[in-house]
């Protein structure tokens, strides 16, 4: 027993150690900054830090940007996340159908988007987008995608365009392990390949598809590059555009306070929302 | 079940990294080191200096060989706006910043104010190098306090007009001298298939330059308050006049700094801008197409016959608080920003016009340029650079009151507000932004 105590300890070491400086310092550090504020006399005074309990967190609640940026990429959210994994979805089944030949090839190609860094897919797309320069002038002079009403679809499609590839090889590797001879019953008992896909490939991968989707509302609650890159050539996008974005502007003020404070609400509202998510999938017996 | 378990433990990864961002490095043991004498320290020396100048190294290696006990080590980065000024506060709050910094004007007093800079008011060779400044930029580092400085003056963003002469000539177009004939000019290039201009909707800096013509004084600071006045008379008259022009369509409102505002340059769709000297480069690298046909005049005036020329940028190099070399520092800093030989290097490898009222007879500066037609354009520059008022001031938290004023005036080119709400929210949230830090503010 006590040979495998020492044993778990050096594996769980190296683990713990990253886990702890990487992620449970930060986070406790955040907590603890967020409980402070500043105070200082005179008008180029020095600043000292003093414990202030909540009022962070009251500006937090009363800061109206910043839930309008909640509210803006919930919206964003709803809307792309069931279109990016059913499009992965969709993708996934069609690999493992057999209907498609060069099965590798496609594979690499729906996941390659992937490897093009988030930054340079935005700016990419911003190209494409500008009303003057993109290669599609005929339909981005007429319809400005980069105006107040289009900008938040035409950012959803580089997400999506980014991630398909992704989520459909998490969903692809889960039909992978589905067993054959669940097909082949399915073949015995006069199955088709609709049917085989509709009955048993998508319940058997509904796993996989709920840890998509977690990842996803984590995703677009942290969105950043994307608006960020765009800010610079959109007029619709404002410093505050989504939730971390205004993180990123409050401590550049630097107001290292209350920037905390927004992180640790974001960072609560996330995991509330995917566990929540989790807590419906399960109730209706996904396993 | 394994599943679930393994997701919620994802799940917690994947929330919790968010909050790791926030953080800003270690305790506030920088703002106890401070450095209130100036005295010179025993032995060689190595400095440490943070700015994003091009090709920086080649002026640094000049000072590096003639003064072995003084070494310098730079290192660069973005722009301040763009990642600089942020890395600066976290270094500040971590106790690691550098020993010399570059520091725009306008962004002097939120350094002062989170207390990262070290008064070099008390070094006799900063003291004594004050008459060799532009008295303007003298005022914008010592914050018009005698006695105090908290930067060595770098370089100068006087204002002037831009203008593509073969069009304008071509067009029967007078050259505006005055705001009210550079409108009269905005109706007829609008006729004739152009725009007189871009208006910078997210580059507030430029639309501060032109309220600092007016007699704009955004803020002010009397020792006991701050005062934030971004609407004030003057600022009203400028904002009232642009959205004139937005509203009758005759100014363009692409996005400064983008490919985009290239091309409407250099595929002549745009035919002026009200910029600063360092201008010139921007729309010679990004229109090359319109090499020759542009000419620099003064700005257009409020009142014929005045001479009033705005400012638009302009940096100082700081030393900072944590340096525990600050005579040194000064030294290298007035070198860099005084001798005849570090100016000539900076204005030939990053195009810096000097500060310095000596600085603007370099022999680089007496050239014609040929993008400009062969015209001497300093010379212009030269004289706006003594019609720049001495007394706008800067406000403490400028990156936000920055941010805001894009954010209204992106609405404004929109369509969705007017200039003058996006300054009266922009004076609302800086004011807001002064309390929660605590710094008092007159309402």
């Amino acid at each position: 027993m006590k040979r495998h105590a020492s044993a778990i300890l050096f594996f769980v070491t190296p683990f713990g150690v990253l886990f702890a400086l990487f992620y449970l310092i930060p986070i406790l550090y955040a907590v603890w900054q967020s409980l402070y504020t500043v105070k200082r006399t005179g008008t180029f005074g020095p600043a000292t830090d003093v414990f202030g309990g909540l009022v962070q967190y009251r500006e937090v609640f009363t800061n109206g940007p910043f839930w309008q940026s909640i509210e803006r990429v919930f919206l964003f959210g709803i809307v792309q996340v069931p279109v990016m994994l059913g499009v992965a979805l969709f993708l996934a089944l069609l690999l493992d159908s057999g209907l498609v030949k060069g099965k590798g090839f496609f594979r690499l190609a729906f996941f390659l988007p992937y490897a093009v860094p988030g930054v340079v897919a935005a700016i990419m797309w911003g190209y494409l987008y500008s009303p003057n320069l993109s290669p599609f002038t005929a339909v981005t002079a007429s319809a400005d995608l980069l105006s107040p009403s289009f900008v938040l679809w035409a950012m959803a499609n580089v997400v999506t365009w980014v991630y398909i590839g992704y989520n459909m090889l998490i969903i692809y590797s889960a039909l992978l392990a589905v067993p054959t001879e669940i097909y082949e019953a399915a073949k015995i008992d006069g199955a088709g390949v609709f049917r085989t896909a509709w009955s048993i490939k998508i319940p058997m991968v509904l796993p996989a598809i709920v840890l998509t989707t977690v990842f996803s509302i984590i995703g677009t609650l942290q969105l950043l590059a994307e608006p960020q890159v765009f800010r610079s050539f959109s007029s619709a996008v404002s410093s505050t555009y989504t939730p971390n974005l205004t993180v990123l502007s409050t401590s550049a003020v630097p107001n290292f306070h209350l920037a905390a404070a927004f992180s640790v609400v974001l960072a609560l509202a996330t995991f509330i929302l995917s566990f929540a998510f989790l807590k419906v999938t399960q109730r209706k017996g996904v396993q | 079940m394994r599943l679930r378990a393994r997701s919620i433990a994802i799940l917690l990864l994947s929330t919790l990294s968010i909050t790791a961002c926030s953080s800003g490095g270690d305790d506030d043991a920088a703002t106890t080191a401070g450095a209130a004498s100036c005295a010179p320290s025993s032995g060689p020396v190595t400095l440490t200096y943070t700015t994003w100048i091009p090709n920086i190294e080649k002026v640094v290696d000049v000072w590096n060989k003639a003064n072995p006990d003084i070494q310098v080590k730079v290192q660069t980065g973005p722009n301040g706006n763009g990642g600089t000024y942020a890395n600066f506060f976290n270094q500040l709050k971590a106790g690691n910043a550098p020993d010399l910094g570059h520091i725009e004007y306008d962004a002097l007093p939120s350094f002062r104010v989170q207390d990262g800079l070290t008064d070099l008011g008390s070094c006799d060779i900063v003291a004594s190098a004050q008459s060799k400044f532009i008295d303007w930029t003298w005022n914008q580092v010592s914050f018009g306090e005698q006695g105090h400085v908290y930067g060595i003056p770098q370089d100068a963003g006087p204002m002037a007009l831009f203008y593509r002469k073969d069009l304008f000539e071509k067009n029967n177009i007078p050259v505006p001298t005055t705001w009210e004939e550079y409108a009269a000019a905005a109706a007829k290039v609008k006729a004739a298939g152009g725009y007189i201009t871009n208006f910078s909707q997210s580059d507030i800096n430029q639309f501060a330059g032109l309220a600092w013509q007016a007699g704009a004084h955004w803020f002010g600071n009397d020792g006991t308050n701050w005062t934030v006045s971004m609407t004030d008379d003057a600022t009203k008259k400028v904002a009232d006049y642009w959205q004139g022009l937005i509203d009758k369509k005759l100014v363009s409102s692409v996005p400064p700094w983008t490919p985009e505002w290239d091309n409407a340059y250099n595929s002549s769709s745009a035919w002026t801008w009200v910029s600063a000297v360092w201008g010139a480069n921007s729309i010679a690298s990004g229109a090359p197409k319109t090499s020759g046909k542009w000419a620099v005049a003064p700005m257009p005036q409020w009142s014929a016959g005045e001479k009033v020329a705005g400012n638009w940028g302009g940096s100082s190099t700081a030393v900072f608080k944590t340096s525990k070399h600050p005579y040194e520092a000064a030294k290298f800093a007035l070198w860099l920003n005084t001798s005849t030989e570090a100016l000539t290097l900076l204005n030939k490898e990053a195009n810096l016009y000097p500060a310095t009222k000596e600085g603007a007879s370099l022999p680089a500066l007496k050239e014609g340029v040929e993008f400009y037609g062969g015209q001497p354009i300093y010379d212009v520059f030269a004289e706006a650079s003594t019609q720049v008022k001495a007394d706008f001031t800067w406000g403490p938290t400028m990156t936000q009151t920055y941010a805001d004023a894009s954010d209204g005036f992106k609405k404004a080119v929109t369509g969705q507000s007017t200039l003058t709400q996006a300054l009266t929210d922009a004076q609302a949230k800086t004011v807001s932004t002064l309390k929660s830090q605590s710094i008092p503010v007159k309402e």
